[in-house]
Parts: structure tokens; sequence; C-alpha cells
């Protein structure tokens, strides 16, 4: 059977779904628990063609729902193998239950998710309120912006959430359709540069007949905080590796990326976009065109939001006068009564000494496209309020406004 | 990478002169990966057939146990009876945690990372996880053939919670979701989700057997089947619960007898190479079903026309396995016939004071 990492550097036209699977694929993933939603499914389909081509060997079970799947995980991965799952919208709803038990067992298992918004009524289109509503129950995630990225994620997240000082499990997001069916150029790499940066998945304590442990045995209610601190002190353990992993992989590969925010176009700027995920590569162009205008705009991009950076997003965000937060996202009734997104900006800002104005943004929702004229339109929404020095309506749902 | 091929275990089957012989067999193994040290109640029949389920398999064995007494009565945090690998999962991933386990060690022993015998992996689930909520779970690992071997211990009921009626609640059986009263003198009005039948129709490929803690070697030997048959197996074992039942605890094993002889629990087998039922088990008698009953609490509300209809379940149980019956069984199924049972007015009083 050929191997899994078989192959020299080459460059491939793929779309993000398929950029996860290679992803996968590289880093040799033992068993694959898939059940079909859209849009994720397209990474599972290149999968089971790869497992029946030969070119990964791997246990590929179709599950009986994404409960099922992210239990196939836990368990496989409390054996000792490496997973690889995933899921869209509602999917990753099915799956709650199993968020805590997962990370709370500090199994590093590895879900892909490409967003979708959730029920009602059934919507194709991209939110990352899916994934986003999970986004405290102990798992590692962030936003990639193309097919690249989110290949590169995937196995940085391996790295990352097998490192024994951490152990916590990965949600990969990209956006649905936006990265994961628009195909771009992605640099596949040599089979000895993954050897080189990710080792072989060891867990500690697996369920192993010859070193017998017991998982997750009851606790009684003083047991439970220390269990807690110690997951809340993994994550926060995590923020060092996380760093140094990226610093390894551009040793490795040779694309560097800060861990946690990309800033474009920020020099001079008075106005920015705060967001997360596949919209800011619009936001780019639109922003080069204000920019050649005159405009000063400029763009923050999250690309980890768990762990969230506090004192970063604190640090970068005070340099500016109006933070626009686009939400892609729903938090009904919360703290903007827009997104979430915007109470994450906001309290990451409460003790700076020089907070901007913040706003928040619904676009990007039911899977609507951000175009340009959305983005130049938001430029105004926040130049206004930086001429006013102060917030008139916190949260635009844009396209709803003249 | 070169593909390992997976070794597995075969398991020797046990000599079985007598179903009902209660004596010691030298050809038990000594090994106990499951110990004392837990906190389940006196007489527990899920934890006498967790004993005898696990002596069966040995020490090359991975223990799943999702929610339910097996899990919270057994294992306290720091202290645990298990002697092998055990892992708690959620009450409906009772299946997929299993099939999770198994597909890791079909992979890394063919990939070598893992070297060794494959282990024999089992779940323990309860009627609740096994009927309710875990049963697409249960149902996906069959049909997708995993080896390994799924038992749920049925005391019919969700006992862990504080006893409350699942599908496999008999019918009259009270329970706190099913108490009896004025409007519902017969408490539960439903008859139990026939599960292991519904297992082997749905999953003819699969091993599946029916067995009690009444019947000791019976039991050990079909665990040892299940293990043996390359692929998935499911068993289904009756285990009585003091709590639940309300009995005196030390009668579990009478009760694992008596609930065989008198018709309401079935043993058998389904052989997956001649896709074909065993009923060929018999019991050393046969009795009435009140003989079942009268032993427990959660029956001591019962009216003689719900006997009645109880004993009608168990003739049905009895012609499906091919046994003429004795006239005094049909009799009994006429509520006519049944003397000295219990009137209203004390079927009332019994069911106040348990």
């Amino acid at each position: 059977m050929p191997t899994a990492t078989a192959g020299k550097k080459k460059t491939v036209r793929i779309n993000g779904c398929v950029a996860a699977a290679q992803a996968a694929k590289y880093a040799d993933v033992d068993v694959i628990a898939a059940y079909p939603i859209r849009p994720y499914t397209a990474t599972m389909m290149a999968l089971a063609q790869m497992v029946a081509n030969g070119e990964l060997d791997a246990e590929y079970i179709v599950a009986d729902s994404e409960h099922s799947q992210l239990s196939i995980s836990h368990g496989a991965s409390s054996s000792g193998a490496r997973v690889f799952t995933g899921s869209s919208g509602v999917g990753v709803q099915f799956a709650y239950e199993l968020y805590s038990p997962i990370s709370g067992s500090r199994m590093p298992v590895q879900m892909m998710i490409a967003d979708r918004t959730l029920d009602p009524p059934g919507d194709f289109g991209s939110e990352h309120t899916d994934a986003l509503s999970t986004r405290d129950m102990g798992w590692l995630m962030g936003w990639s912006c193309d097919a690249q990225e989110a290949f590169d994620n995937h196995l940085m997240a391996y790295r990352i959430g097998e490192d024994p000082r951490v152990l916590l499990p990965q949600m990969v997001c990209q956006d649905g359709f936006f990265v994961s069916h628009i195909t771009s150029d992605v640099e596949l790499p040599d089979a000895g540069q993954v050897k080189e940066f990710l080792p072989p998945y060891k867990h500690p304590y697996p369920l192993d007949p010859r070193h017998p442990v017991s998982h997750g045995p009851q606790i009684m209610p003083e047991q439970g905080p220390p269990l807690q601190l110690e997951r809340a002190r993994a994550m926060e353990d995590s923020m060092a590796v996380i760093e140094e992993v990226h610093e390894e992989f551009a040793k490795i590969f040779g694309r560097r990326y800060d861990p946690w925010i990309e800033e474009f176009m920020t020099d001079g700027a008075d106005v920015v976009f705060f967001m997360q995920g596949g919209h800011a590569v619009t936001a780019r162009f639109a922003i080069q065109h204000m920019r050649d205008q005159g405009l000063k705009v400029g763009l923050v991009r999250l690309r980890t939001i768990r762990p969230y950076p506090t004192d970063r997003v604190k640090e970068v965000l005070s340099k500016f006068k109006v933070v626009g937060v686009i939400e892609t996202n729903m938090g009904l009734g919360s703290v903007s009564s827009g997104g979430v997104l915007y109470a994450e900006a906001c309290a990451a800002l409460y003790e700076s000494d020089r907070r901007p104005l913040v706003l928040s943004f619904m676009a990007g929702m039911g899977g609507e496209a951000i175009v340009r004229k959305e983005f130049y339109w938001m430029t105004e929404k926040m130049m206004e309020a930086q001429k006013r020095g102060k917030i008139e309506k916190r949260t635009h749902w844009v396209g709803f406004e003249e | 990478m070169a593909t390992i091929e997976v070794q597995r275990q075969l398991l020797p089957i046990l000599d079985n002169p007598n179903q009902g012989a209660r004596f010691y067999n030298p050809d038990l193994p000594s090994s106990e990966p499951f110990v004392p040290g837990h906190r389940t109640c006196a007489g527990c029949g899920p934890s006498i057939q967790y004993r005898m389920t696990s002596k069966a398999a040995g020490d090359n064995t991975i223990l799943v146990g999702p929610t339910g007494c097996m899990y919270v009565a057994n294992s306290s945090y720091l202290c645990t009876p298990y002697n092998v690998p055990w892992a708690h999962t959620q009450i409906g991933s009772a299946g997929s945690f299993t099939a999770g386990v198994a597909a890791a060690y079909e992979a890394m022993i063919r990939k070598g990372k893992w070297k060794g015998d494959f282990p024999n992996i089992i779940c323990e689930a309860g009627d609740g996880s096994a009927s309710d909520i875990g049963l697409a779970s249960i149902s996906g690992a069959l049909y997708r053939n995993h080896d390994c071997l799924i038992i749920c211990y049925d005391n019919e009921q969700y006992a862990n919670t504080g006893i409350q009626a699942s599908s496999r609640t008999p019918y009259g059986g009270m329970t706190t979701f099913s108490p009896p009263g004025p409007m519902v003198p017969e408490a539960k009005k439903l008859f139990p989700k026939d599960l292991a039948r519904m297992m082997a129709a749905g999953h003819p490929h699969c091993y599946v057997a029916t067995a009690s803690v009444g019947y000791p070697i019976d039991l050990m030997n079909k665990v040892r089947k299940g293990l043996n048959h390359k692929g998935a197996a499911y068993l289904m074992v009756y285990t009585p619960c003091q709590k639940g039942f309300v009995y005196e605890t030390p009668r579990s094993i009478d009760l694992g007898r008596l609930v065989v002889e008198c018709g309401l629990y079935p043993i058998w087998e389904w052989s997956p190479e001649k896709r074909a039922f065993d009923y060929s088990f018999r019991p050393a008698s046969m009795r009435p079903v009140s003989e079942y009953l009268k032993l427990q609490g959660r029956f001591g509300h019962l009216h003689a026309e719900h006997i009645a209809t109880l004993q009608k379940f168990a003739n049905e149980q009895w012609r499906m396995m091919g046994v003429a019956l004795p006239e005094p069984l049909i009799q009994a199924a006429d509520a006519k016939n049944l003397v000295n049972m219990a009137s209203a007015v004390e079927a009332a009083a019994v069911a106040e004071t348990v």
C-alpha cells in the first residue's frame, strides 16, 4: 500500500474542502468519522476516494449521525488513534453533547467545520454561528480565509492539540462555499517536511490493555473545580505552544502566519474592520480601493478565537478610532443584539486607556456575500461615528438601512 | 508502509452440563477484571453480570461504559473497580464510542502502531441506553460490524436516575415515571420493546443472544461466543435491580431463574452462520408468572386481570419458542381462574408501602 505521505512538493488547484482532506491525508490519520451534510461533505468525499484508492490507510466510518461521529472520534482518540471528523451547520449542533466530554477527557480530536447557517429555514449559506455556539467548550478554534490557510491550519492544529502540554481538541473552521467550494492554488508539501513537523500521535494515557486506566469516572462536586481548572489552564498554556508551532511551521514550510491576528493596511488607519474568515479576502480588495481614494481604513482579521488573544486584541484595536466588527454570526438578544464577536472585541478593550468606538455590523448573514459596496457603506458608518465622536446606533444590519 | 494482519483471540467455551446447577467450575479463569470496591447496591444484578462477563473475557479487554448504574455506581474518581482499561461515554454513545475504539485498534494494529492480539472490546450499556437514547448508535455499530461485543444489562428501567420507566420496563411494572393510581391501576401500560429480536432481525450478520444472571455458565459462554465471532455481537442480559424491583437482596439469582421459568425472559441465540434462532434452551421447570411477580414490590399493585395479561404475554413467548403449554398455564391466562390475588383495596395498600 502506498504511504499516506508519499510525494514531492507540488502546487495543485483545489477548494477548501479538498485542502482539509489533503491535510488529513498528510497527517496520516487512523480513523475518519463521516456523516453527510453540506457543505463540509466534500471533504469526506475526497477522503473516501483517497482510502478507496489506497492513498491513505485509515478506518473510514460512515456514522449514523453527527453525535455518533463525535463519539466514534472520542473512542478512537481515547484508544491512541489520530482522528479526523467534521460537520456543518445543524450537524455541528447535533453533536453538541460531545464537545465538553472530548475536551474534558483531553482527547485531541480534530474537527473540520465548513460553516453553514442554522435552521430555520434550511439555508445552505455560510454563517459562523454553528461553530461559534460551541466556542466555550474547550476546543481550540480559528478560521481560515482561503484553501492554503485551511490546509496549513489543519496541520498546525494537530501539532498544537496533540502537544502533551495542551491535549485539547481542535475545530478548524472555514466559511462554507466562500472557502470550502472556491478553488485556488494550494502548495502541498513534501512528505519529509510533514514528517519533520508533525510527530506521530502519542496520548500519555490511552485505553491500552497493557496499562489499564479508567477514563472519566464519576466525580464528587468538590472534585469538579480542580479538573475544570486544569482544562482552563491547558487552554491558557496552549497560547505559548501555538506561537511556537507557528514559528516552526514558518521555518519548515516557508509560510509565516501571525497565530492571532492578521493586520492589513492598518498603518495610519483611523477605522478598521474586525472580522474572521473568508470575507476578509473581499475586504482586502475593498480596503485597497478605499486607500487609493485616501480613506484611512484597514483590516484586523482574527485567526484564532479560542484561546482568545485578549491582550493582543486590546493592544491592536486600541491603535484605532473606530472598530467595525463584522459578525457573520447570530447572537440573538446578546450584548449588541447583533452577533457575539462584538462582546469579545469590547471585553478585550475594556482595560485599554484608549478605547475606540465599536460598531457591530450584521453582514454576510444567511450566506450572502459581503460585496465591496457594503464594505464602503460600513466604512462610511465608521467614519461618521469618528466625526461625531460617539456611537448613535450600535448595531447595523447591513443591507437593511440607508 | 506494510499492512500487518490483525490477530484475534479465541476464547474456549466452558463445559455446561447443567444449565441450573450451582457449583464451582474449575475452568473459570482466576483473573478478575472487575473487582470489589464499587458502590453498587447489595444484590445488584448488573454488577453480578459485570463480574461474570469480564471474567469470561479476560485481561486483554477494553470496557466502555455509557452513563448508567455501571458508570455512576461503579466508578468513583480516584477509585475504580476496573482492572482493564475502561472509559465512560455519553448515554447515547454506547455503540459509537465502542465503534471508535474498535476502529482505532483495527487501524493501529494494521499500521504497526500497536502490537498485540486485537483486544476484546465490550460495551456495557443499560437498557435505557440500549433501547432508547443509544439505540441508533448501537444499531450503527452492529450494522457496520465492528469487532466488538455490546452487552445490554437489562434491569428494565432507568435505575441510576431513581427508577424511571424505559422501553424495556414490563407491562405492570411500577416506576417513578409509571406509578399506579386510580386512573392507571396497572401502572405501566405498554409492553416492553423486543430489543434483542430487533437487533437480530435488523443485523442478521451479528451474533445476538439473550441470557440471565440466573445461568452464569450460559451467560459466560455467550460472552465468549460473541467475542469469538469476528464482527459485532449483541447480548441482552436480565439483571434484576433490588432497588427498583423491590425484593429481598439475596434473591437476585433466584429472580434470574424465575423470570426464565415463568416465560417472561426467553433465552435464545441467533446464529449468523445459520441465519436462524436457536430456542433449545430449557429451564428446569415452567411456572406461572405470579410466582415471579409476587417476590417484587414493583408488581404489588397488580389486580388479577393484570396478572392474567402478563400470563398471556408469557404464554405467547413460550409458543414462540415452540414449547407446548401445560394446561395450568393456559388456565392462568384467564383472570377468573386466578384465586387468592390481591383485591384492589389490598393492592393499593401494597403500592402505598413500597
